[in-house]
Protein backbone atom coordinates (compact mmCIF):
# COMPACT_ATOMS: atom_id res chain seq x y z
CA UNK A 1 0.00 0.00 0.00
CA UNK A 2 2.98 2.35 0.89
CA UNK A 3 4.34 1.69 -2.76
CA UNK A 4 0.94 2.54 -4.08
CA UNK A 5 1.10 5.87 -2.20
CA UNK A 6 4.18 7.01 -3.30
CA UNK A 7 3.27 5.83 -6.94
CA UNK A 8 0.56 8.09 -6.79
CA UNK A 9 2.17 10.99 -4.82
CA UNK A 10 4.51 10.58 -7.34
CA UNK A 11 2.56 11.03 -10.07
CA UNK A 12 0.75 14.05 -8.68
CA UNK A 13 4.05 15.84 -8.26
CA UNK A 14 5.07 15.13 -11.76
CA UNK A 15 1.61 16.51 -12.73
CA UNK A 16 1.79 19.45 -10.99
CA UNK A 17 5.31 20.53 -11.67
CA UNK A 18 5.00 19.47 -15.19
CA UNK A 19 2.58 22.39 -15.92
CA UNK A 20 4.17 25.97 -16.62
CA UNK A 21 2.78 27.55 -13.91
CA UNK A 22 2.50 30.84 -14.81
CA UNK A 23 0.44 34.04 -14.93
CA UNK A 24 -0.11 34.92 -18.09
CA UNK A 25 -1.87 37.51 -20.14
CA UNK A 26 -4.63 37.81 -23.57
CA UNK A 27 -6.11 40.30 -25.27
CA UNK A 28 -8.79 38.56 -27.40
CA UNK A 29 -9.53 40.86 -31.07
CA UNK A 30 -13.56 41.56 -30.86
CA UNK A 31 -12.67 43.56 -34.37
CA UNK A 32 -10.52 41.45 -36.50
CA UNK A 33 -9.14 44.22 -38.58
CA UNK A 34 -7.08 45.51 -35.46
CA UNK A 35 -4.33 43.07 -34.36
CA UNK A 36 -1.94 43.79 -30.89
CA UNK A 37 1.99 43.60 -30.31
CA UNK A 38 3.42 44.58 -26.81
CA UNK A 39 5.35 47.91 -27.43
CA UNK A 40 7.55 47.85 -24.65
CA UNK A 41 7.55 46.93 -20.48
CA UNK A 42 9.65 46.91 -17.62
CA UNK A 43 12.68 46.00 -19.62
CA UNK A 44 12.72 49.49 -20.99
CA UNK A 45 12.54 51.24 -17.43
CA UNK A 46 9.04 51.96 -16.60
CA UNK A 47 7.18 51.12 -13.47
CA UNK A 48 3.63 50.76 -14.03
CA UNK A 49 2.22 53.74 -15.63
CA UNK A 50 -1.27 54.84 -15.89
CA UNK A 51 -1.80 57.69 -17.87
CA UNK A 52 0.46 57.73 -21.06
CA UNK A 53 -0.06 60.75 -23.95
CA UNK A 54 1.63 60.68 -27.78
CA UNK A 55 3.28 63.80 -28.47
CA UNK A 56 5.52 65.05 -31.23
CA UNK A 57 6.81 61.35 -32.09
CA UNK A 58 7.33 60.21 -28.13
CA UNK A 59 5.22 58.75 -25.18
CA UNK A 60 5.26 60.33 -22.16
CA UNK A 61 4.06 58.42 -19.07
CA UNK A 62 2.54 59.45 -16.15
CA UNK A 63 4.31 56.11 -14.04
CA UNK A 64 1.79 55.61 -11.24
CA UNK A 65 3.71 52.73 -9.93
CA UNK A 66 6.99 54.27 -10.68
CA UNK A 67 6.48 57.52 -9.15
CA UNK A 68 7.78 59.03 -12.04
CA UNK A 69 7.35 60.96 -15.07
CA UNK A 70 9.22 59.63 -17.97
CA UNK A 71 9.18 59.70 -22.25
CA UNK A 72 9.98 57.40 -24.66
CA UNK A 73 10.96 56.65 -27.49
CA UNK A 74 12.43 53.68 -29.71
CA UNK A 75 15.41 55.55 -30.69
CA UNK A 76 16.28 57.80 -27.36
CA UNK A 77 14.93 55.10 -25.18
CA UNK A 78 13.31 56.20 -21.35
CA UNK A 79 14.13 59.18 -20.14
CA UNK A 80 13.33 60.36 -16.35
CA UNK A 81 12.12 63.74 -16.25
CA UNK A 82 10.75 63.86 -12.52
CA UNK A 83 10.75 61.83 -10.10
CA UNK A 84 8.50 61.57 -6.35
CA UNK A 85 11.72 63.48 -4.82
CA UNK A 86 10.12 66.80 -5.69
CA UNK A 87 6.77 65.95 -3.58
CA UNK A 88 4.32 63.94 -6.00
CA UNK A 89 3.10 60.70 -4.96
CA UNK A 90 1.15 58.82 -7.68
CA UNK A 91 1.18 60.67 -11.06
CA UNK A 92 -1.87 59.71 -12.68
CA UNK A 93 -3.66 61.61 -16.26
CA UNK A 94 -1.32 64.35 -18.35
CA UNK A 95 -1.74 66.52 -20.99
CA UNK A 96 1.02 69.30 -22.95
CA UNK A 97 0.48 72.14 -24.45
CA UNK A 98 2.25 73.15 -28.12
CA UNK A 99 5.45 74.68 -26.36
CA UNK A 100 5.74 71.31 -24.36
CA UNK A 101 4.98 72.23 -21.10
CA UNK A 102 3.45 69.60 -18.95
CA UNK A 103 0.84 69.12 -16.73
CA UNK A 104 -0.19 66.02 -14.71
CA UNK A 105 -2.28 65.35 -11.45
CA UNK A 106 -2.01 62.89 -8.66
CA UNK A 107 -4.60 61.54 -6.99
CA UNK A 108 -2.71 60.72 -3.58
CA UNK A 109 -0.49 63.81 -3.42
CA UNK A 110 -3.09 66.55 -5.29
CA UNK A 111 -2.85 69.66 -6.87
CA UNK A 112 -1.90 70.34 -10.35
CA UNK A 113 1.87 69.58 -11.43
CA UNK A 114 4.26 71.21 -14.32
CA UNK A 115 7.30 69.63 -16.09
CA UNK A 116 8.46 72.78 -18.04
CA UNK A 117 10.01 72.37 -21.39
CA UNK A 118 13.42 73.47 -20.07
CA UNK A 119 12.93 70.95 -17.55
CA UNK A 120 11.49 72.62 -14.09
CA UNK A 121 8.92 71.11 -11.75
CA UNK A 122 6.86 72.88 -10.01
CA UNK A 123 3.21 72.58 -8.04
CA UNK A 124 0.64 74.96 -10.26
CA UNK A 125 -1.84 74.99 -7.19
CA UNK A 126 -2.10 72.15 -4.43
CA UNK A 127 -4.10 70.35 -1.48
CA UNK A 128 -4.38 74.05 -0.24
CA UNK A 129 -6.46 75.59 -2.99
CA UNK A 130 -8.97 72.76 -2.25
CA UNK A 131 -7.26 70.07 -5.42
CA UNK A 132 -7.57 66.87 -3.03
CA UNK A 133 -7.15 64.00 -5.46
CA UNK A 134 -6.54 64.65 -9.02
CA UNK A 135 -7.78 62.70 -11.55
CA UNK A 136 -8.79 63.34 -15.15
CA UNK A 137 -7.07 66.62 -16.88
CA UNK A 138 -7.71 68.31 -19.82
CA UNK A 139 -6.70 71.78 -21.59
CA UNK A 140 -9.47 74.41 -22.22
CA UNK A 141 -8.87 76.66 -25.62
CA UNK A 142 -7.78 79.41 -22.94
CA UNK A 143 -4.57 77.77 -22.14
CA UNK A 144 -6.22 77.07 -18.65
CA UNK A 145 -6.38 73.70 -17.21
CA UNK A 146 -9.60 71.55 -16.12
CA UNK A 147 -8.97 69.31 -13.36
CA UNK A 148 -11.13 66.46 -12.11
CA UNK A 149 -11.53 65.61 -8.09
CA UNK A 150 -12.18 62.49 -6.99
CA UNK A 151 -12.74 63.30 -3.40
CA UNK A 152 -14.27 66.78 -3.95
CA UNK A 153 -16.69 65.25 -7.14
CA UNK A 154 -15.77 68.48 -9.00
CA UNK A 155 -13.91 69.52 -12.02
CA UNK A 156 -11.99 72.78 -11.19
CA UNK A 157 -10.36 75.43 -13.61
CA UNK A 158 -6.73 75.94 -13.00
CA UNK A 159 -5.21 79.19 -14.47
CA UNK A 160 -1.35 79.16 -15.28
CA UNK A 161 -0.24 80.88 -12.42
CA UNK A 162 -2.33 79.35 -9.86
CA UNK A 163 -5.59 80.32 -9.38
CA UNK A 164 -8.64 77.72 -8.30
CA UNK A 165 -12.31 78.24 -9.62
CA UNK A 166 -15.04 75.54 -9.81
CA UNK A 167 -15.69 74.66 -13.40
CA UNK A 168 -18.47 71.79 -12.71
CA UNK A 169 -20.11 71.75 -9.11
CA UNK A 170 -21.01 68.66 -7.31
CA UNK A 171 -24.85 69.88 -8.41
CA UNK A 172 -23.16 68.33 -11.37
CA UNK A 173 -23.36 64.83 -10.08
CA UNK A 174 -19.89 63.65 -11.32
CA UNK A 175 -18.80 61.38 -8.62
CA UNK A 176 -15.20 60.30 -9.94
CA UNK A 177 -14.47 62.86 -12.95
CA UNK A 178 -11.40 59.95 -13.76
CA UNK A 179 -10.45 61.11 -17.19
CA UNK A 180 -11.72 63.87 -19.74
CA UNK A 181 -10.60 65.36 -23.02
CA UNK A 182 -12.12 68.03 -25.27
CA UNK A 183 -12.99 66.45 -29.17
CA UNK A 184 -12.67 69.16 -31.91
CA UNK A 185 -16.23 70.95 -31.60
CA UNK A 186 -14.83 71.92 -28.29
CA UNK A 187 -17.43 69.41 -26.36
CA UNK A 188 -15.94 68.44 -23.15
CA UNK A 189 -16.25 64.39 -22.69
CA UNK A 190 -16.11 63.45 -19.03
CA UNK A 191 -15.78 59.63 -17.70
CA UNK A 192 -16.58 58.84 -14.54
CA UNK A 193 -15.58 55.33 -13.56
CA UNK A 194 -17.56 55.59 -9.75
CA UNK A 195 -21.16 56.10 -11.16
CA UNK A 196 -19.96 54.05 -14.74
CA UNK A 197 -21.17 57.24 -17.00
CA UNK A 198 -19.59 58.31 -20.02
CA UNK A 199 -20.66 62.51 -19.95
CA UNK A 200 -20.43 65.29 -22.57
CA UNK A 201 -20.52 68.58 -21.61
CA UNK A 202 -21.65 70.46 -24.64
CA UNK A 203 -20.51 74.24 -26.00
CA UNK A 204 -23.72 75.78 -24.23
CA UNK A 205 -22.51 74.16 -20.93
CA UNK A 206 -25.02 71.57 -21.11
CA UNK A 207 -23.87 68.01 -19.68
CA UNK A 208 -25.20 64.69 -21.25
CA UNK A 209 -24.87 60.88 -20.41
CA UNK A 210 -23.78 59.92 -23.15
CA UNK A 211 -23.38 56.46 -22.18
CA UNK A 212 -24.63 54.98 -19.09
CA UNK A 213 -24.42 51.03 -18.89
CA UNK A 214 -23.91 50.44 -15.19
CA UNK A 215 -22.47 47.15 -14.32
CA UNK A 216 -21.18 46.35 -18.21
CA UNK A 217 -19.19 49.75 -18.89
CA UNK A 218 -16.70 52.20 -16.18
CA UNK A 219 -14.98 54.41 -18.64
CA UNK A 220 -11.19 54.57 -17.08
CA UNK A 221 -9.42 56.72 -19.47
CA UNK A 222 -10.65 58.45 -22.73
CA UNK A 223 -8.77 59.84 -25.44
CA UNK A 224 -10.21 61.38 -28.69
CA UNK A 225 -8.33 61.23 -32.00
CA UNK A 226 -10.28 61.81 -35.63
CA UNK A 227 -13.45 61.75 -35.08
CA UNK A 228 -13.62 59.17 -32.57
CA UNK A 229 -13.74 58.77 -28.53
CA UNK A 230 -11.17 55.53 -27.35
CA UNK A 231 -11.82 54.16 -24.11
CA UNK A 232 -10.02 52.27 -21.74
CA UNK A 233 -12.22 49.84 -18.87
CA UNK A 234 -10.56 48.60 -16.04
CA UNK A 235 -13.28 46.94 -14.35
CA UNK A 236 -14.47 45.12 -17.65
CA UNK A 237 -11.42 44.86 -19.05
CA UNK A 238 -11.67 46.49 -22.23
CA UNK A 239 -10.79 49.40 -25.43
CA UNK A 240 -13.90 50.64 -26.98
CA UNK A 241 -14.43 53.28 -29.83
CA UNK A 242 -17.29 55.91 -29.49
CA UNK A 243 -17.87 57.62 -32.73
CA UNK A 244 -20.76 60.23 -32.07
CA UNK A 245 -24.24 59.08 -33.74
CA UNK A 246 -22.88 55.03 -33.47
CA UNK A 247 -23.05 52.32 -31.40
CA UNK A 248 -20.45 51.66 -28.04
CA UNK A 249 -17.62 49.07 -30.39
CA UNK A 250 -15.53 47.10 -28.38
CA UNK A 251 -12.44 46.82 -30.09
CA UNK A 252 -10.19 44.24 -27.86
CA UNK A 253 -11.14 42.58 -24.48
CA UNK A 254 -8.06 41.58 -22.39
CA UNK A 255 -7.67 39.17 -19.60
CA UNK A 256 -4.69 37.28 -17.37
CA UNK A 257 -2.14 39.93 -15.94
CA UNK A 258 -3.24 42.31 -18.97
CA UNK A 259 -6.52 42.98 -17.45
CA UNK A 260 -6.04 46.04 -15.91
CA UNK A 261 -6.00 48.62 -19.02
CA UNK A 262 -5.55 52.12 -17.83
CA UNK A 263 -4.39 54.72 -19.84
CA UNK A 264 -5.16 55.41 -23.93
CA UNK A 265 -3.36 57.51 -26.57
CA UNK A 266 -3.16 56.93 -30.32
CA UNK A 267 0.32 58.25 -32.34
CA UNK A 268 0.39 59.81 -35.64
CA UNK A 269 -0.12 56.52 -37.58
CA UNK A 270 -3.31 55.96 -35.76
CA UNK A 271 -2.39 53.39 -33.69
CA UNK A 272 -3.89 53.04 -30.21
CA UNK A 273 -1.29 52.69 -27.43
CA UNK A 274 -2.48 51.35 -24.00
CA UNK A 275 -0.91 51.19 -20.75
CA UNK A 276 -1.37 47.77 -18.18
CA UNK A 277 -1.25 47.81 -14.89
CA UNK A 278 -0.01 44.31 -14.46
CA UNK A 279 0.67 44.67 -10.69
CA UNK A 280 0.95 48.29 -9.42
CA UNK A 281 2.19 47.59 -6.11
CA UNK A 282 5.38 45.33 -7.36
CA UNK A 283 5.84 47.87 -10.59
CA UNK A 284 5.38 45.78 -13.23
CA UNK A 285 3.16 47.54 -16.46
CA UNK A 286 3.10 46.55 -19.80
CA UNK A 287 2.62 49.10 -22.98
CA UNK A 288 0.60 47.49 -25.53
CA UNK A 289 -0.15 48.61 -29.13
CA UNK A 290 -3.43 47.87 -31.22
CA UNK A 291 -3.04 48.57 -34.58
CA UNK A 292 -4.69 47.84 -37.72
CA UNK A 293 -3.68 44.50 -39.86
CA UNK A 294 -1.33 45.59 -43.02
CA UNK A 295 -4.02 44.41 -45.12
CA UNK A 296 -6.59 46.83 -43.45
CA UNK A 297 -3.91 49.69 -44.17
CA UNK A 298 -3.58 48.83 -47.81
CA UNK A 299 -6.78 48.43 -48.21
CA UNK A 300 -6.99 52.29 -47.02
CA UNK B 1 24.83 11.29 -23.88
CA UNK B 2 22.92 11.26 -27.33
CA UNK B 3 19.65 9.82 -25.15
CA UNK B 4 20.25 12.97 -23.00
CA UNK B 5 20.48 15.05 -26.37
CA UNK B 6 17.40 13.40 -27.60
CA UNK B 7 14.83 13.52 -24.65
CA UNK B 8 14.03 17.19 -24.38
CA UNK B 9 13.20 16.88 -28.76
CA UNK B 10 10.93 13.23 -27.69
CA UNK B 11 9.19 15.13 -24.99
CA UNK B 12 8.17 18.06 -27.27
CA UNK B 13 7.27 16.13 -30.17
CA UNK B 14 5.30 14.06 -27.37
CA UNK B 15 3.71 17.14 -26.23
CA UNK B 16 2.88 18.11 -29.49
CA UNK B 17 1.22 15.04 -30.71
CA UNK B 18 -0.81 14.94 -26.96
CA UNK B 19 -2.21 18.53 -28.26
CA UNK B 20 -2.91 17.63 -31.65
CA UNK B 21 -4.75 14.48 -30.60
CA UNK B 22 -6.47 16.79 -28.00
CA UNK B 23 -7.47 19.19 -30.23
CA UNK B 24 -8.53 16.38 -33.02
CA UNK B 25 -10.99 14.57 -29.97
CA UNK B 26 -12.13 17.77 -29.04
CA UNK B 27 -13.38 18.87 -32.72
CA UNK B 28 -14.68 15.17 -33.03
CA UNK B 29 -17.15 16.00 -30.26
CA UNK B 30 -17.79 19.13 -30.88
CA UNK B 31 -18.75 18.50 -34.62
CA UNK B 32 -22.35 17.47 -33.08
CA UNK B 33 -22.81 21.14 -31.84
CA UNK B 34 -24.44 23.40 -34.17
CA UNK B 35 -26.66 20.93 -36.12
CA UNK B 36 -29.68 20.59 -34.65
CA UNK B 37 -31.64 22.93 -32.30
CA UNK B 38 -33.31 20.19 -30.87
CA UNK B 39 -29.87 18.35 -29.42
CA UNK B 40 -28.50 21.80 -28.88
CA UNK B 41 -31.02 22.43 -26.20
CA UNK B 42 -31.03 18.82 -24.75
CA UNK B 43 -27.55 18.96 -24.31
CA UNK B 44 -27.57 22.75 -22.82
CA UNK B 45 -30.43 21.63 -20.47
CA UNK B 46 -28.26 18.87 -18.81
CA UNK B 47 -25.37 21.19 -18.39
CA UNK B 48 -27.03 23.81 -17.23
CA UNK B 49 -30.07 22.53 -15.43
CA UNK B 50 -28.87 20.81 -11.45
CA UNK B 51 -31.08 19.12 -11.28
CA UNK B 52 -30.63 17.07 -14.39
CA UNK B 53 -27.21 17.56 -14.55
CA UNK B 54 -25.92 16.55 -10.57
CA UNK B 55 -29.15 15.08 -8.61
CA UNK B 56 -28.76 11.69 -10.30
CA UNK B 57 -25.36 12.29 -8.71
CA UNK B 58 -26.89 12.93 -5.50
CA UNK B 59 -29.44 10.32 -4.94
CA UNK B 60 -26.96 7.75 -6.22
CA UNK B 61 -25.03 9.39 -3.05
CA UNK B 62 -28.20 9.50 -0.87
CA UNK B 63 -28.68 5.84 -2.14
CA UNK B 64 -25.24 4.43 -1.27
CA UNK B 65 -25.63 6.27 2.49
CA UNK B 66 -28.41 4.52 3.33
CA UNK B 67 -28.11 1.36 0.86
CA UNK B 68 -26.06 -0.95 3.30
CA UNK B 69 -27.59 -4.53 4.05
CA UNK B 70 -26.64 -4.90 7.61
CA UNK B 71 -24.93 -1.84 10.18
CA UNK B 72 -21.29 -3.21 9.45
CA UNK B 73 -22.11 -2.29 5.78
CA UNK B 74 -23.90 0.89 6.06
CA UNK B 75 -20.88 1.60 8.69
CA UNK B 76 -18.07 0.68 5.93
CA UNK B 77 -20.12 2.74 3.20
CA UNK B 78 -20.48 5.74 5.58
CA UNK B 79 -16.77 5.83 6.25
CA UNK B 80 -16.08 5.70 2.33
CA UNK B 81 -18.70 8.35 2.11
CA UNK B 82 -17.99 10.74 4.65
CA UNK B 83 -13.83 10.61 3.66
CA UNK B 84 -15.23 11.31 -0.05
CA UNK B 85 -16.80 14.42 0.68
CA UNK B 86 -13.60 15.86 2.43
CA UNK B 87 -11.09 14.62 -0.96
CA UNK B 88 -13.91 16.50 -3.24
CA UNK B 89 -13.39 19.78 -0.88
CA UNK B 90 -9.85 19.19 -1.55
CA UNK B 91 -10.21 18.24 -5.28
CA UNK B 92 -12.11 21.54 -6.12
CA UNK B 93 -10.09 23.70 -4.07
CA UNK B 94 -6.78 22.06 -6.25
CA UNK B 95 -8.60 22.83 -9.60
CA UNK B 96 -9.83 26.33 -8.50
CA UNK B 97 -6.11 26.93 -7.85
CA UNK B 98 -4.36 25.36 -10.69
CA UNK B 99 -6.36 26.80 -13.24
CA UNK B 100 -5.99 30.14 -11.62
CA UNK B 101 -2.35 29.66 -12.61
CA UNK B 102 -2.42 27.61 -15.48
CA UNK B 103 -3.37 29.69 -18.18
CA UNK B 104 -5.85 27.73 -20.78
CA UNK B 105 -8.61 29.68 -21.96
CA UNK B 106 -11.64 27.52 -23.10
CA UNK B 107 -12.10 26.25 -27.05
CA UNK B 108 -15.31 28.44 -27.22
CA UNK B 109 -12.52 31.29 -26.66
CA UNK B 110 -10.27 30.00 -28.64
CA UNK B 111 -12.44 30.08 -31.28
CA UNK B 112 -11.83 33.88 -31.63
CA UNK B 113 -8.55 36.33 -32.66
CA UNK B 114 -6.30 36.07 -29.61
CA UNK B 115 -2.91 37.44 -28.57
CA UNK B 116 -1.38 35.89 -25.97
CA UNK B 117 1.75 37.14 -23.85
CA UNK B 118 4.66 34.80 -24.10
CA UNK B 119 7.71 36.66 -22.43
CA UNK B 120 8.47 39.46 -24.29
CA UNK B 121 5.63 39.34 -26.96
CA UNK B 122 2.15 38.97 -28.27
CA UNK B 123 1.25 36.00 -30.18
CA UNK B 124 -1.40 35.04 -31.77
CA UNK B 125 -2.51 31.62 -30.97
CA UNK B 126 -3.77 28.93 -33.38
CA UNK B 127 -7.72 29.20 -33.82
CA UNK B 128 -9.85 26.07 -33.02
CA UNK B 129 -12.57 25.98 -35.38
CA UNK B 130 -15.45 24.94 -32.96
CA UNK B 131 -19.03 25.28 -33.67
CA UNK B 132 -21.45 26.94 -31.16
CA UNK B 133 -24.58 25.43 -29.85
CA UNK B 134 -27.77 26.47 -31.41
CA UNK B 135 -29.97 26.91 -28.14
CA UNK B 136 -31.03 30.20 -26.61
CA UNK B 137 -28.10 30.57 -23.90
CA UNK B 138 -25.40 28.89 -25.54
CA UNK B 139 -25.83 31.88 -28.40
CA UNK B 140 -26.41 34.72 -26.00
CA UNK B 141 -22.69 33.89 -24.97
CA UNK B 142 -21.38 33.00 -28.20
CA UNK B 143 -22.95 36.84 -29.39
CA UNK B 144 -21.04 37.96 -25.70
CA UNK B 145 -18.19 36.75 -26.58
CA UNK B 146 -18.15 38.62 -30.18
CA UNK B 147 -18.64 41.40 -27.91
CA UNK B 148 -15.72 40.83 -25.72
CA UNK B 149 -17.24 39.82 -22.94
CA UNK B 150 -15.40 37.15 -21.19
CA UNK B 151 -15.73 36.00 -17.74
CA UNK B 152 -12.22 35.33 -15.71
CA UNK B 153 -13.67 31.68 -14.87
CA UNK B 154 -13.49 31.21 -18.64
CA UNK B 155 -9.46 31.68 -19.32
CA UNK B 156 -8.71 28.79 -16.57
CA UNK B 157 -10.40 25.97 -18.37
CA UNK B 158 -7.72 23.48 -17.09
CA UNK B 159 -8.14 21.19 -15.50
CA UNK B 160 -12.01 21.24 -15.47
CA UNK B 161 -13.38 21.58 -12.29
CA UNK B 162 -16.64 19.70 -12.89
CA UNK B 163 -14.43 16.99 -14.04
CA UNK B 164 -12.30 16.62 -10.51
CA UNK B 165 -15.70 17.09 -8.36
CA UNK B 166 -17.92 14.82 -10.06
CA UNK B 167 -15.34 11.83 -10.53
CA UNK B 168 -14.07 12.15 -7.20
CA UNK B 169 -17.90 12.11 -5.78
CA UNK B 170 -18.59 9.31 -8.73
CA UNK B 171 -15.57 7.16 -7.64
CA UNK B 172 -16.52 7.50 -3.84
CA UNK B 173 -19.74 5.75 -4.80
CA UNK B 174 -18.57 3.45 -7.01
CA UNK B 175 -16.28 2.62 -3.72
CA UNK B 176 -18.80 2.26 -1.29
CA UNK B 177 -21.44 0.69 -3.86
CA UNK B 178 -20.34 -0.61 -7.23
CA UNK B 179 -24.05 -0.83 -9.08
CA UNK B 180 -24.46 3.07 -8.17
CA UNK B 181 -21.26 3.70 -8.51
CA UNK B 182 -21.11 2.36 -12.06
CA UNK B 183 -24.90 4.65 -12.49
CA UNK B 184 -22.59 7.39 -11.17
CA UNK B 185 -19.77 7.66 -13.45
CA UNK B 186 -21.54 6.79 -16.19
CA UNK B 187 -23.95 9.76 -15.93
CA UNK B 188 -20.42 12.20 -15.02
CA UNK B 189 -18.38 11.15 -17.80
CA UNK B 190 -21.40 10.87 -20.67
CA UNK B 191 -24.15 13.51 -19.78
CA UNK B 192 -21.96 15.97 -17.07
CA UNK B 193 -18.42 15.99 -19.29
CA UNK B 194 -19.29 14.58 -22.93
CA UNK B 195 -21.76 18.20 -22.77
CA UNK B 196 -19.12 20.06 -21.65
CA UNK B 197 -16.90 18.63 -24.61
CA UNK B 198 -19.81 18.79 -27.01
CA UNK B 199 -20.23 22.54 -25.71
CA UNK B 200 -16.50 23.33 -26.39
CA UNK B 201 -16.34 24.73 -23.19
CA UNK B 202 -13.94 21.71 -21.97
CA UNK B 203 -11.23 19.95 -23.91
CA UNK B 204 -10.60 16.42 -23.22
CA UNK B 205 -7.21 16.78 -21.50
CA UNK B 206 -8.78 19.51 -19.41
CA UNK B 207 -11.03 16.53 -18.19
CA UNK B 208 -8.34 14.21 -17.92
CA UNK B 209 -6.97 16.23 -15.89
CA UNK B 210 -9.95 17.15 -13.55
CA UNK B 211 -9.96 13.36 -13.76
CA UNK B 212 -6.29 12.86 -12.49
CA UNK B 213 -6.51 15.18 -9.82
CA UNK B 214 -9.57 13.73 -8.20
CA UNK B 215 -8.14 9.58 -8.44
CA UNK B 216 -5.23 11.10 -6.79
CA UNK B 217 -6.73 13.41 -3.65
CA UNK B 218 -9.05 10.60 -3.17
CA UNK B 219 -7.07 7.99 -3.31
CA UNK B 220 -4.80 9.97 -0.86
CA UNK B 221 -7.49 11.21 1.54
CA UNK B 222 -8.95 7.60 1.58
CA UNK B 223 -5.59 5.71 2.49
CA UNK B 224 -4.35 8.36 4.85
CA UNK B 225 -8.02 9.41 6.39
CA UNK B 226 -8.67 5.65 7.10
CA UNK B 227 -5.18 4.81 8.19
CA UNK B 228 -4.46 7.77 10.83
CA UNK B 229 -8.18 9.08 11.73
CA UNK B 230 -9.87 5.90 11.53
CA UNK B 231 -10.79 6.42 15.59
CA UNK B 232 -12.97 9.89 14.53
CA UNK B 233 -14.60 8.01 10.92
CA UNK B 234 -15.89 5.38 13.54
CA UNK B 235 -17.28 7.79 16.03
CA UNK B 236 -18.54 9.96 12.75
CA UNK B 237 -20.44 6.81 11.32
CA UNK B 238 -21.75 5.68 15.11
CA UNK B 239 -23.37 9.11 15.31
CA UNK B 240 -25.26 8.90 12.45
CA UNK B 241 -26.76 5.54 13.11
CA UNK B 242 -27.81 6.46 16.82
CA UNK B 243 -28.94 9.89 15.80
CA UNK B 244 -30.38 8.93 12.46
CA UNK B 245 -32.77 12.20 12.03
CA UNK B 246 -30.85 14.83 12.13
CA UNK B 247 -27.83 13.21 9.92
CA UNK B 248 -30.34 12.31 7.48
CA UNK B 249 -31.39 16.25 7.57
CA UNK B 250 -27.04 17.14 6.83
CA UNK B 251 -27.24 14.20 4.56
CA UNK B 252 -29.97 15.93 2.55
CA UNK B 253 -28.30 19.14 2.50
CA UNK B 254 -25.10 17.65 1.74
CA UNK B 255 -26.94 15.64 -1.23
CA UNK B 256 -28.48 19.01 -2.19
CA UNK B 257 -24.97 21.18 -2.60
CA UNK B 258 -23.51 17.94 -4.03
CA UNK B 259 -26.02 18.31 -7.09
CA UNK B 260 -25.81 21.86 -6.92
CA UNK B 261 -21.76 21.69 -6.82
CA UNK B 262 -21.36 24.03 -4.51
CA UNK B 263 -23.00 26.86 -5.31
CA UNK B 264 -25.34 27.98 -2.18
CA UNK B 265 -22.12 27.22 0.30
CA UNK B 266 -19.51 29.50 -2.53
CA UNK B 267 -22.95 31.84 -2.42
CA UNK B 268 -22.72 32.07 1.52
CA UNK B 269 -19.04 32.18 2.06
CA UNK B 270 -19.10 35.01 -0.55
CA UNK B 271 -21.39 36.93 1.84
CA UNK B 272 -19.46 36.00 4.74
CA UNK B 273 -16.28 37.82 2.66
CA UNK B 274 -18.53 40.56 1.67
CA UNK B 275 -19.72 41.27 5.57
CA UNK B 276 -15.68 40.81 6.47
CA UNK B 277 -15.17 43.66 4.44
CA UNK B 278 -18.20 46.08 4.76
CA UNK B 279 -18.58 45.24 8.93
CA UNK B 280 -15.01 44.34 10.23
CA UNK B 281 -12.80 46.59 7.66
CA UNK B 282 -15.14 49.32 7.01
CA UNK B 283 -15.01 49.38 3.86
CA UNK B 284 -18.55 50.85 2.87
Amino acid sequence: MKKFVIVIASFGFIFLTSCKVQKEGIVIMTDHSYKATLLANNKIGIGSPDGLLWHKGKLYFADEGGVALESWNRTEGLKKLADASVGFLSPEDLVIDAQDNIFFTDDDAGGLWEYTADGKLREVAGKDKGLISTEGIAMAKDGSLLVGDGEQHEVFRVTRDGNVSEFLGKEAGITKPESMVFDDQGNLYIADNEDNVLYLLDANRKLHRIIDRNEAFSPETIYYSKGSLYITDSHNCKLYVYTPGEELKTIAAFGGQLKNVQGVTVDDQGNILLSVQSDLKHKVGNIIEISKEETQVAKK
Amino acid sequence: MVLSALMPLFLISSVDRLSDLNDQLLLLLNSAAGRSWLFDSLVAFFLDNDLAKAGVIGCCFLAAWYGGKSSNSTNARRKILITTLVAAVCVITTTKVLSKTIFLPRPEIQSQKIYRLDGDQLVEMKRMPVRFMLDEESQKSYHALLNGDVETNDLGSFPSDHAGFFIAISLGIWLASRRLGWLALGWTAIVILGGKMISAQHTPLDIAAGAGVAIVELSAIQYVLRKRFNGILERLTSLTLRYSALSSAIVFLVAFEVSSTMIHIRAFLGLLAAMRRHVLLGMG
